[in-house]
């Protein structure tokens, strides 16, 4: 019986070519989005769920509020871990870690050469408790030897990659030398498989701080007063320990040890290891990629949407059809099929149009892989039929649509009765008011959804012109910013390289100082306190090193007082101008000569200028108040700025400059790789979120107004068809080509209209909503809203207009002669 | 084989009932061939659709092979039609999307014989109406008086009791016409399959054994030959 089914099922879509293509075009479209975004829903939710008991497994992070500035830092300070194992009850497992910063790895190689990779990433220090708490497996070796200080375990891809020759047995024992830490090998453990962040693969023994002095300064293990993320702590509580009772006691800890500043309050709480992916406020570790929920929800939300406007799209042309298969199932009913077999008939028949879209979706899912590279997490591979649950997912995927689709109209047209079918009153006229409700609001439905995403696209892309074009208070483009190496920063060579620059004939200014104008990474903020008679003003202060040439790098404009000189350092700074005004003072004239009393401790410094206001960072973050000022430490010096003169025709002096500075750089830092960035792409950097949404949302909005024209060409096709004779009737009459296009145009105009109604004040929240994220904006416009609605008219009726104005000018005599 | 007793349908037309069939009682024995005459709109359709199940009436009383058609579920009448009913029509109603071959098998599907078997019974089937030539083609390719021959071979196919034929000849020309009730006279003869027959034609009426005339929903006059 289903091979009759199917069989006939082929021979209909083979007759309906055309109404067959659009169902299944859309729903590939929504399928193959369905899959993409599945594969990336599912990575990024299963990271670290293989991990056993990992519902008790917690990261313990810092939090602060220092002169009421909140904080959060994912590390610990040193000394927590010792006495959360010998004082805090409810823990079963204490693993506190160590990243060390990119370290260079010798092993030995040919004739006693070592061999070096530079600037190894992911190295820890750890201790046998890590691997209590997490699950790997052992290939050599064993965990007890990281008892033991200068002993090191590898993972099994690590260790290929450093002994290449040897078997995991034999590499036991071999030296490896991190830097100045000489370690033997003491273990290898298999490389993890699964999705984690737990991408360490050095692991030195943790007791190596006793036998190493530098070691042993960095981590701090009894100072209860600093706290960094690379000193990280994880925690395995004991079954039942109720969690706000163990931070507590943390808590405790930290208070009996530490004396904070009046005002200043710290704690400790724990971080869920479910929680380690998603959450951007303590990050996972350093760079790993971290996943963002509400970015995750809502290419759920449009893959939803993708998914019911095929739907959509199946349902309408299907009822609209219905009339043409009515006699069929009246045929059926009478040779003795039931209600029951007809929907199974028909559903088989939705069944089969969705397992072709599910076909050709997998057919697309690499190619869309592979454009939108960018967005998608690099773990994701091409391979994905091969995990079972993605053919589970499609599996359900193919019944849910099937069922979604098809239900209505199996029950629809098994419902017909057939003495009604068969007596050529195909029951269109009983239900026809009724059904042609149910197709206009879905009609209407899939407008509201394509009309979002063009209103939502417009005002994305808008805030972006914005926020890339608007006036920041400093000059953007031909700067170009170099970094001295982290680790190599002695201030001889860095002026040995600061003179090779000056002799470019290309730069024009350069200056020495520390974080660009506005920068996404840390900024130094301190308190300073500005007294005026008895009133004081506390103010947190933001830092920004430079020397005399950073203002004129920029272009910032100075409003009062004079620039920086380089004998200012710890005397005198520029404020900005709205510290000025913070302050009180009438005019940034008044601010100048003034002095605050307490800055950065209790220095006191004399402001010497006030520049306009600029943005520090994205337009995200508002502008707060902001020092100017010299340094001589090499670590707020470190950075130059470079201002470039302005490229002839040809273009060709930059590259020639960069590739100039990038010989001198290897002549004065040969250990270092040269790196540059112009300072109107970090700039853009800053807004890359965005410019995603922008490009997923342009994507979405394509697709959707693609499928929904598509749903509309169909019905367009079906009504004239419909209409052939009552046009024919109308044109003998006596009407125009005008007013039939007219009357066949009406009801899409106004199911647009309506649909336009609806979606607004929907479009219109949600984009307020958005925009809340940033301090600056840019307004929504009314024409954003008009714009969508025009668009979406015109392309609607530009798509029925082809079948409208070809149904309008046939011939009557020949819709007519058809009796 | 079949009782109707003061079967009556109607419409309900503001106050006034509009009788498409009135009071109607008839008894058709097992064998009978039986035409049903009238003109327009006097429910011979109505009539034949009742007696089919594809219709209920209002009112009345309705017997088939000893059960109670009216007091049935659906579940059930359907069951009942299934098993002994066969309908042949005046438009054929052949399924466009299927062969000769397909079509005479549908109600096979439907009555959950196994493959084998139908294959057997259809090609048995296609044998005897000589059209094994065309058995896969498609009901457009055929001319009327050969899409009439399917659409009876598939009424017959499951071997029903009752055949209920709505002006088969209406369609064709007289030659056809006559050939499809030697058919059914053969049928009703050799194989004592019971015939009621709606039709227009007063010489296809005298292939049966009985005629009945309806006027306005009444049974005008009965006559057996």
């Amino acid at each position: 019986m289903i091979r009759n089914y199917f069989k006939i099922a082929f021979r209909g879509f083979w007759r309906h070519k055309l109404f067959t293509l659009i169902n299944v075009i859309g729903l590939s479209i929504g399928i193959s989005a369905a899959l993409v975004i599945y594969l990336i829903v599912h990575f990024d939710f299963t990271f670290d769920k293989f991990q056993p008991d990992g519902n008790r497994i917690y990261r313990v992070v810092t939090h602060y509020s220092y002169s009421g500035q909140t904080g959060y830092n994912s590390g610990v300070c040193g000394p927590l871990a010792g006495a959360v194992r010998s004082q805090v009850t409810g823990v079963e497992a204490t693993a506190p870690f160590y990243m060390l910063y990119q370290p260079n790895v010798f092993v030995p190689g040919k004739g006693n050469v070592p061999v070096k990779f530079k600037n190894e990433d992911n190295v820890i220090l750890a201790d046998q408790q890590y691997f209590k708490i997490f699950d790997y497996k052992w290939l050599a070796g064993s965990v007890s030897a990281l008892n033991t200080p200068n002993h090191v375990v590898l993972t099994s891809d690590q260790a290929k990659k450093y002994f290449p020759a040897l078997s995991y047995d034999q590499m036991i024992g071999k030296i490896v030398t991190y830097d100045t830490i000489k370690t033997a090998v003491a273990g290898i453990v298999e490389t993890i498989k699964q999705n984690t962040d737990f991408t360490f693969h050095d692991f030195i023994s943790y007791s190596t701080n006793a036998a190493n002095a530098t070691i042993k300064d960095q981590l701090q293990l009894t100072n209860w007063g600093s706290t960094t993320s690379q000193s990280q702590l994880f925690v395995k509580l004991s079954a039942k320990t109720n969690i706000a009772h163990v931070e507590k006691q943390m808590t405790a800890l930290l208070n009996k040890n530490f004396k904070e500043e009046k005002g200043n309050t710290g704690g400790f709480s724990l971080q869920p290891l479910n929680d380690l992916h998603f959450n951007e406020k303590y990050g996972a570790f350093d760079s790993e990629h971290q996943a963002n929920k509400t970015t995750l929800y809502g290419l759920l939300i449009i893959a939803a949407f993708l998914l019911i406007l095929g739907c959509i799209n199946f349902v309408n042309l299907t009822t609209a059809q219905a009339t043409q298969r009515a006699k069929e199932i009246g045929i059926r009913k009478t040779m003795g099929s039931s209600r029951k077999q007809l929907v199974v008939q028909f559903l088989s028949e939705t069944f089969l149009i969705t397992l072709i879209a599910v076909i050709i979706s997998i057919g697309l899912a690499p190619i869309i892989l592979k454009l939108f590279t960018d967005f998608i997490p690099p773990g994701i591979k091409v391979s994905f039929l091969a995990q079972p649950h993605v053919i589970l997912f499609l599996l359900a995927l193919i019944i849910v649509m099937s069922l979604l689709s098809g239900f209505y109209p199996a029950i629809l047209l098994s419902g017909y009765k057939p003495v009604l079918v068969l007596k050529n009153q195909a029951s269109s006229n009983s239900s026809k008011t009724r059904n042609a409700y149910l197709r206009k609001s879905l009609t209407v439905t899939q407008f509201v959804i394509a009309q979002f995403f063009i209103m939502a696209t417009i005002l994305v892309s808008k805030q972006i012109y914005y926020a890339i074009n608007k006036d920041m208070g400093f000059k953007k483009d031909a700067i170009l910013i170099i970094n001295t190496p982290w680790k190599d920063r002695s201030t001889s060579k860095r002026d040995v390289f600061l003179n090779k620059l000056r002799s470019i004939p290309q730069v024009d200014q350069i200056s020495v100082g520390g974080n660009t104008p506005p920068s996404s990474n840390n900024t130094n903020s301190t308190e300073a306190t500005y007294k005026d008679g008895k009133k004081e003003t506390k103010i947190d202060l933001q830092e920004k090193f430079g020397d005399e040439n950073y203002i004129k790098v920029y272009n910032i404009k100075l409003l009062a007082g004079r620039n920086l000189r380089s004998t200012d350092t710890s005397k005198a700074f520029l404020i900005n101008a709205n510290y000025a005004r913070l302050l009180g003072f009438k005019s940034p004239n008044a601010a100048v000569g003034k002095q605050i009393d307490k800055f950065n401790g209790d220095k006191a410094m004399q402001i010497v200028g006030v520049v306009a206001d600029f943005n520090q960072g994205s337009l995200h973050t508002p502008i707060v108040p902001i020092a100017i000022l010299t340094s001589t430490s090499i670590y707020q010096n470190g950075t130059f700025h470079l201002a470039l003169k302005p490229e002839t025709a040809d273009g060709a002096e930059w590259k020639k400059a960069i590739a100039q500075m990038g010989a001198y750089y290897k002549q004065v830092y040969p250990e270092d790789d040269f790196d540059y960035q112009f300072f109107d792409a970090s700039i853009k950097k800053f807004y890359e979120s965005e410019q995603h949404t922008s490009t997923l949302l342009t994507w979405a909005t394509g697709l959707s107004i693609f499928i929904s024209c598509l749903g509309l060409l169909g019905l367009a096709i079906y009504t004239t068809n419909q209409r052939t004779k009552e046009i024919g009737v109308r044109k003998v009459l006596g009407a125009s080509v005008a007013q039939i296009v007219t009357l066949l145009s009406t009801e899409v105009i106004m199911l647009i209209l309506l649909a336009f109604v609806i979606v607004t004040p929907a479009a219109w929240w949600a984009m307020n909503k958005w925009m809340q994220s940033f301090a600056d904006r840019t307004s929504i416009s009314w024409w954003i809203f008009a714009a969508s609605g025009a668009g979406m008219l015109i392309l609607a009726v530009f798509t029925s207009g082809f079948q409208t104005v070809k149904a309008a000018i046939a011939n009557p005599v020949k819709s007519l002669r058809s009796e | 084989m079949l009782s109707l007793q003061h079967i009556s349908k109607y419409y309900q037309n503001g106050g006034n009932k509009n009788f498409v069939i009135n009071d109607i009682s008839l008894d058709i024995d097992e064998g009978e061939f039986v035409s049903i005459m009238g003109p327009s709109g006097s429910g011979k359709s109505t009539l034949l659709n009742i007696i089919g199940m594809l219709d209920e009436p209002t009112d009345g009383y309705h017997y088939f092979v000893n059960e109670a058609v009216h007091q049935l579920k659906d579940k059930q009448r359907s069951a009942l039609y299934k098993k002994y009913i066969g309908f042949v029509f005046q438009a054929y109603h052949l399924i466009d999307e299927l062969t000769v071959y397909e079509n005479i098998e549908t109600p096979l599907i439907y009555q959950d014989f196994k493959g084998a078997e139908r294959k057997a019974m259809v090609a048995d089937m296609l044998d005897r109406f000589q059209i094994v030539g065309k058995k896969d083609l498609f009901p457009a390719q055929l001319s009327g008086g050969q899409q009439q021959l399917v659409g009876i071979a598939r009424a017959l196919i499951a071997k029903p009791k009752l055949l209920l034929a709505d002006e088969p000849t209406g369609n064709l020309n007289s030659k056809q016409g006559e050939e499809i009730m030697e058919l059914f006279r053969k049928l009703n003869k050799e194989d004592g399959v019971t015939i009621i027959q709606v039709t227009h034609s007063e010489k296809n009426a005298e292939y049966g054994s009985r005629i009945i005339n309806l006027l306005d929903g009444r049974i005008e006059s009965s006559k057996k030959f």
